[in-house]
């Protein structure tokens, strides 16, 4: 037999151990790359969206009409350097292609003299002639603009030139929020680690005795060696090829929903992007190899050392200790996230010390035989084990976290739509109507009706400017500006993150304003600041509006004021005009049919409640659609390794159960032993992944989330959910079990 | 004869498939531009820097190729003609200021078809940006040895540039040629930058019909039958304002007009052309060219007597004779033809008279001297770096 089929031979013996390396191999280059792909992608569109168009403007209409070719046409024939630019989805995959036209695009080139030209290059760009294709087969009206350079000079008469900006000014979130998912998948890649780690070791402990035979025979160590490292670097490029591919598939599945989500979130265009193969594929092999033959690349003193600090509490103490305190002085996510990871270390470092020393503490005092045997058993196992129950810990952990913040979120956000959609019927009204008589008259129908409620909606946008204590006015911001009047029950339901006394009264006597949550964060506003809406007028009063609120909004990162209808700014055109109508025991048909009439017969768009809620759900789904994909895929990952691993241990302990049965023991008392032994390792790691666990989700909900989302949830727990964890985890035990009694069967009888 | 873009077959597929950039902008952009007019990278190099054309021999993509039995059609030929490759619109004015400072002044617009259409047929929507053909236009200032131009590019079919053959009218973006009058032009052209800028509004007069160049319209460009459709406007009087850095020049004189289109001018292997077009001082004009050639050039010319037909002139008839180069460009020349007793020399101003486009090549007016005297513009092509 040749030394390479003597290595490979204890995989023809073993073949589950093989397949169960290259799966977890498979699984997690598939499940990092895919991320990584994922949030590359849209680190990408952030930067080209800052960097490429800072500065950059766009012609448009004055009129406020979306412009067109005819435009388009116009500005060129008047002499002005304009270049259409059409963003539409890329029909290949996730994101958006970009539509230019280079021949137009020229004279920006030309015309910039610092050479800071919008960076065209590459991915997302594509001719405009194809972009114009994709949005004639695509339902979804793709807006046209007209790039006009940084300094365009006067445009003619009907036009005007406007800063070319992606959306609102929301970089930082986007970039936390896609931080966020990296350090997500940074986590998945740590526990992969642990877990190849795991199944490596256990293998190459079955195999010493064959490495000590090949030694006999004369064959020097360094050649194992090597031919180890080779051997595992052969399987990772048998893996991680496909493993990549299935990644880009993973990315591609869950692009259109990530992109909707960082849109919807963000205002983050998530512009199409090659696929990175090679970031993925080094990353995974360096993973795979330090993973598993790191050792043989350590010293032997070294490895002593550190075999000996496994045992010693104090490590693991230490680093929980000194994390857990970071993560409460640190500041910005990255630090937050560091601090985290130490956490993680210290308690991976503690818990198989602490449950091997709670073992034979138990196993010491117990007084029955046999108890005392299983308490050792365990022990033993939790040493031996140590690196797969970690990484299952952490897996319990990281899926209990983000499912509490998940849950929370969708609760949170479920009461919100509650307070937002409380009335049953929304009418949009048509472009151009007068609303003015439709109000007077539904006020009309509605006074006295039992259960009804109604209000006017005006949507816009407006220069809100803070006013300092010297009466100074600070920097202006442009804001959302939202209208409503009456301030009714539909309002007054409205739960405030914050709020002075009598808040509604006060609004609704135009004394003041309510702004939602992403204002206040961003601009620092708390409850009495005083708020200038519109450019000052001169001579005029500058005393502002005060603060009266603050309100949760969830879903975009956009700031908003809320007014009175009567602090509505006079000649303003709403960009969006509504009513909310809960009718009580009106008809609602009448009632839509008479506000109608009012505007000149023109039918007015009208949305069910539950339409417009179910729309919002979906959106609010696709946020996390990610999140949840990762943590279930690690879950996966994570039982799956720990059931080969416990198999394989047990397998190498069968010796142990055969004495049960030497003394005296039935089968079936054996395997009840067995199945405690299982069912207590499983059950103490999920019980010990609690504290864990919870603890991240405080971090998550308390520390990551408002840095970001831009808004703060309440901590909920949801013990429900530990019950389903702790009953997962008892499955894996009873899994384990399981197969150790088929396989002790098995010995038994050959 | 102008400048003529280079494309190839694989560029228009790749054009028509949908263009991806791959390099940091400027590259990006230019790249994109390079790869719709220029054809690929590969014969860039090949053919040097200049703009010698190398529309590939044999397949015409499903254009149609003109022949001595194409025929010209008024007015119908100064319009666009979207079943051949390429056409231009070419004009040179040779003026002289209030203070009879002689200045120079060209315009030319080119079209490039991607894809045939039959005149009958209605173009592609403009809102699908269609990628059919496009445009590109060149304008040049030559005054007191200075030398300004400006290129500008466009996409057909979307509105921003195009022709129309009545009522005349060629444009892109705001410069434009069109007619105003009966055998009254006019044409604007304003450089983007104010300073270092310039711009024209000049008014043209057409004093003559067309005249057909070479074989009743078809003047061949190699002995084995490559060629265009070619005729000009020889006498136009023109007078206006030429605009230098914001200071305004009243100006007159004269100008030629060229039209020209076809689908495969040149055989492989031509690498660039010196072209003529002078005006003699009684009334006389005289057009020549030369191709040239790795072997022979190919010479070909017409002389147009003040009241008579115009007689084309074949390498036998006409010589070309290079006598002093600068910056790489023979800016003198002989040129004679004996059957009128015509022996010239034609000597470039001092100065530097090159369009610094995507394809540089001379532009300049020059001055006539010799047996006889008079003015005209020269356009020199193909001589880059590497160029003889």
């Amino acid at each position: 037999m040749t030394l390479t089929g003597a290595l490979l031979s204890h995989y023809r013996r073993h073949p589950l151990q093989l397949a169960a390396l290259a799966l977890m191999i498979l699984l997690a280059t598939m499940l990092w790359s895919g991320v990584h792909q994922l949030t590359g992608q849209a680190r990408d569109s952030l930067a080209r969206a800052e960097q490429s168009l800072s500065g950059g403007r766009e012609a448009v209409r004055s009129d406020g009409q979306p412009v067109t070719v005819d435009d388009f046409v116009r500005l060129r024939r008047a002499g002005v350097c304009v270049m259409p630019w059409l963003e539409v989805p890329d029909p290949d995959g996730p994101g958006r292609l970009v539509g230019i036209d280079p021949l137009a695009g020229q004279c920006l080139v030309s015309d910039s003299h610092s050479g800071r030209a919008p960076a065209l290059d590459g991915d997302p760009f594509v001719d405009i002639h194809r972009a114009a294709t994709v949005s004639a087969a695509t339902p979804v009206d793709s807006p046209l603009h007209l790039i006009v350079g940084e300094s365009p000079g006067p445009l003619p008469p009907g036009y005007e030139s406007a800063p070319f900006q992606r959306g609102p000014d929301t970089g930082e979130l986007g970039r936390s929020f896609l931080l966020n998912l990296d350090a997500l998948g940074a986590l998945v890649l740590m526990i992969t680690a642990l877990l190849l780690r795991a199944v490596y070791r256990l293998g190459q402990a079955q195999r010493e005795t064959s490495f000590v035979l090949l030694a006999r025979y004369g064959v020097p160590d360094r050649v194992i060696r090597r031919r180890l490292v080779l051997e595992i670097l052969l399987l990772s490029a048998l893996c991680i090829g496909p493993g990549v591919w299935a990644g880009s598939a993973l990315a591609r599945l869950l692009g259109n929903g990530f992109g909707a989500s960082l849109e919807g979130l963000f205002d983050l265009p998530l512009y199409a992007g090659g696929t990175d193969w090679l970031t993925p594929a080094l990353v995974m092999t360096a993973v795979v190899v330090l993973a598993c033959v790191s050792d043989l690349l350590v010293p032997a003193r070294c490895r002593a050392w550190l075999d000996r600090g496994g045992r010693s509490l104090w490590p693991g103490v230490i680093l929980a200790a000194v994390g857990g305190a970071a993560v409460l002085v640190v500041s910005g996510l990255a630090a937050t996230f560091a601090a985290v990871a130490v956490v993680f270390a210290g308690v991976g470092l503690l818990v198989p010390t602490v449950l091997s020393h709670l073992a034979d503490r138990l196993a010491a005092r117990g007084v029955d035989e046999l108890r005392r045997w299983r308490w050792r058993e365990l022990g033993v196992m939790a040493r031996r084990l140590a690196l797969p129950v970690v990484a299952l810990q952490f897996t319990l952990a990281l899926v209990l976290a983000v499912q509490a913040l998940v849950a929370s979120f969708e609760q949170t956000f479920e009461g919100w739509l509650d307070q937002r959609l409380a009335a049953d019927w929304y009418l949009d009204v048509p472009a151009g109507a007068d609303a003015g008589p439709a109000a007077d008259w539904l006020a009309g129908q509605l006074a006295g009706v039992d259960g009804a409620a109604w209000h006017r909606i005006r949507r816009g946008s407006a220069t809100v400017a803070s006013i300092g204590a010297d009466d100074g006015t600070r920097a202006s911001h442009r804001l959302d500006l939202l209208a409503v009047a009456p301030i009714g029950p539909l309002l007054t339901r409205w739960h405030l993150l914050a709020s002075a006394d009598r808040p509604w009264d006060a609004l609704a006597r135009g004394d003041g304003v309510m702004i939602n949550e992403q204002a206040a964060r961003r601009f620092g506003w708390v409850i009495g600041d005083r708020l200038r809406l519109g450019e000052a007028a001169p001579g005029a009063a500058t005393d502002g509006l005060p603060v009266l609120g603050v309100y949760a909004d969830y879903g975009r990162p956009e700031g908003e004021v809320l007014v009175a209808g009567s602090r509505w700014p006079a000649g303003q055109t709403p960009s969006f005009e509504g009513f909310a109508i809960e009718p009580g025991t009106a008809d609602i048909d009448r009632l839509i049919d008479g506000v109608t009439r009012r505007w000149g017969g023109e039918a007015p768009e009208v949305q069910e409640n539950r339409a417009i809620r179910a729309s919002a759900n979906a959106v609010f789904q696709r946020t996390f659609v990610l999140t949840r994909a990762m943590t279930l895929l690690t879950l996966v990952l994570a039982g799956t390794a720990l059931l080969v691993m416990g198999l394989v241990f047990i397998t190498s302990r069968a010796w142990y159960f055969r004495l049960l049965r030497a003394w005296g023991l039935s089968g079936r008392e054996v395997f009840s032993q067995l199945l405690r032994l299982c069912l207590g390792l499983t059950l103490g790691v999920a019980l010990l992944a609690l504290p864990l666990g919870i603890w991240l989700t405080w971090v998550l909900v308390g520390r990551i989330n408002p840095e970001a989302f831009g808004w703060s949830l309440p901590m909920a727990v949801y013990p429900g959910f530990w019950l389903e964890l702790l009953v997962l985890s008892a499955l894996i035990g009873l899994g384990i079990a399981g197969l150790m009694r088929r396989s002790l069967a098995r010995e038994a009888t050959s | 004869m102008r400048p003529v873009l280079r494309i190839t077959e694989r560029v228009v597929a790749s054009a028509r498939a949908g263009l991806t950039v791959r390099h940091r902008l400027m590259v990006a952009l230019w790249s994109l531009v390079l790869a719709l007019l220029a054809g690929c990278s590969g014969d860039d190099g090949a053919s040097g820097p200049g703009l010698a054309p190398t529309l590939s021999g044999g397949d015409a993509g499903g254009f149609l190729q003109p022949g001595p039995d194409t025929g010209l059609r008024f007015p119908a030929d100064f319009g666009p003609h979207p079943r051949y490759r390429v056409e231009w619109w070419y004009l040179t004015a040779n003026l002289t200021t209030a203070e009879g400072e002689p200045l120079g002044v060209q315009w030319t617009q080119f079209r490039q078809g991607f894809r045939p259409r039959s005149p009958d047929q209605a173009p592609p929507p403009a809102d699908q940006w269609p990628l059919e053909a496009a445009w590109m236009a060149h304008g040049a200032v030559s005054y007191q040895g200075q030398h300004r131009f400006e290129e500008r590019l466009a996409r057909g079919d979307v509105g921003s540039a195009g022709a129309v053959a009545e009522p005349f009218e060629v444009w892109l973006d705001d410069w434009q040629l069109q007619q105003v009058a009966p055998r009254r032009w006019h044409l604007t052209v304003r450089s983007r930058q104010a300073e270092p800028g310039f711009g024209y509004d000049l008014t043209l007069t057409l004093n003559r019909p067309p005249v057909p160049q070479g074989d009743h319209g078809f003047s061949a460009k190699s002995a084995s039958g490559q060629g265009s459709m070619y005729f000009s406007l020889v006498d136009i009087r023109i007078e206006g304002t030429v605009t230098l850095d914001g200071k305004r020049l009243q100006v007159a004189g004269q100008g030629w007009f060229d039209r020209e289109w076809s689908s495969q001018f040149l055989k492989q292997g031509q690498q660039g052309w010196d072209w003529f077009a002078q005006h003699l001082d009684d009334g006389d004009k005289l057009m020549a060219f030369r191709l040239r050639d790795a072997a022979e050039p190919f010479v070909s010319g017409t002389w147009i007597p003040a009241g008579g037909d115009p007689q084309p002139l074949t390498d036998a008839e006409l010589t070309l004779t290079p006598l002093e180069r600068r910056d790489g460009y023979p800016v003198r020349w002989r040129l004679q033809v004996p059957s009128e007793g015509v022996d010239i020399e034609v000597t470039a101003p001092p100065g530097r008279y090159v369009n610094d486009g995507r394809f540089p090549y001379w532009e300049s007016p020059v001055r006539v001297s010799g047996n006889r005297a008079g003015v005209g513009y020269m356009e020199l092509t193909g001589y880059g770096a590497t160029d003889d």
